[in-house]
């Protein structure tokens, strides 16, 4: 009992740069989703089911602007399609005696970040625990909730008066996708990314920025198949 | 509470929730995949991040430099925070505020 408790903390502890990252961004979303006319509620309700950043400003932009419903859902759905990987990859880590009992609950925290800090402890020759993970997730989880509850409470008229500030919360999110692109970086995966770049930028001038994104993903992906 | 936000944010959820748990309650890190779905798969998530990055950085960019500065000491922030810490959110929180301090100076 102790022992789990212990590293239910631990896992806590180690999502605390998890949770300064998350805090200012689901901010910045609680904000866009009150400027783009959403209530709190609404705000909140996105944070707590979809749980995902880019996925939650995607989904205000393709909500605000009209497009179809399924439209809407299938971008997001495939947005996300990399978190598949995920559980694979920690799990072979984790090794074959490792239990996933409580995995139902706690694998709906494993976002990008939480995956790679599981990932980095178990590479440090740390043990599997399903209370770390739950540790781990929590503090993310959390910090996302609150963010997104006090961003939307500020409103959209908040940061009216802290230019600054509003510009540093609006680059965030492509800080983060730099950030999480640098950690996944490797020779093999150059091709990758840069058809899957180049065919964003085509494709969203040519056509528009939503094709952009599921043109580009598509590509890159494909790149993935050919590449030998 | 808007029905269509309502249904999205559910339909997106629950796949979230497929994509995130269902491979490790069905162990599939023990099924051999291989094949072209294996290089699929672990294209995605490169593709899928590259992709998001151009996309959100595609409207700043202008051939005004002074307006390009923020984003120019903002990427490069990210790239020292990275390799300084090699932490996802610390490179994250370095890229924002260099980007807000580069406004904060401009006016």
């Amino acid at each position: 009992m102790i022992s789990q408790r212990s590293a239910l903390l631990s896992g806590f502890s180690a999502s605390l740069p998890i949770a300064m990252g998350y805090f200012p961004i689901s901010f910045s979303f609680g904000v866009a989703a009150t400027q783009g006319g959403f209530s709190v509620i609404e705000a909140f309700s996105l944070s707590l089911i979809i749980y995902a950043g880019a996925s939650q400003f995607l989904a205000l932009a393709l909500l605000t602007s009209g497009a179809p419903l399924l439209v809407s859902a299938f971008t997001l759905i495939a947005m996300n399609l990399r978190h598949v990987l995920y559980g694979p990859a920690l799990m072979r880590e984790a090794g074959d005696k490792a239990s996933t009992r409580h995995a139902w609950a706690w694998a709906f925290g494993l976002t990008d970040e939480v995956f790679g800090q599981a990932l980095g402890a178990l590479a440090r020759g740390q043990k599997f625990s399903e209370p770390y993970m739950f540790g781990l997730g929590i503090g993310a989880y959390a910090s996302w909730l609150s963010g997104t509850a006090v961003g939307a409470f500020a409103g959209g008229g908040a940061l009216d008066g802290w230019p600054a500030i509003s510009a540093g919360l609006g680059f965030m999110l492509p800080a983060l996708f730099l950030a999480l692109l640098l950690s996944i970086l490797s020779r093999r995966q150059l091709p990758v990314i840069a058809i899957a770049g180049a065919v964003t930028v085509a494709a969203t001038l040519v056509i528009s920025a939503t094709s952009g994104i599921l043109l580009g993903m598509l590509a890159g992906a494909v790149t993935g198949v050919l590449r030998r | 509470m808007n029905t269509d936000l309502l249904i999205v944010a559910l339909l997106a959820g629950a796949a979230n929730w497929a994509f995130r748990a269902l491979p490790i309650l069905l162990r599939t890190d023990r099924m051999a995949l291989g094949g072209w779905l294996e290089r699929f798969l672990s294209a995605t998530g490169p593709a899928a991040i590259a992709t998001l990055f151009v996309g959100s950085i595609l409207p700043a960019l202008t051939p005004d430099l002074i307006r390009l500065l923020p984003l120019i000491t903002g990427v490069s922030a990210v790239l020292g925070g990275w390799l300084a810490t090699r932490s996802v959110a610390l490179a994250t929180l370095a890229g924002a505020i260099a980007h807000g301090a580069t406004v904060w100076m401009i006016g």
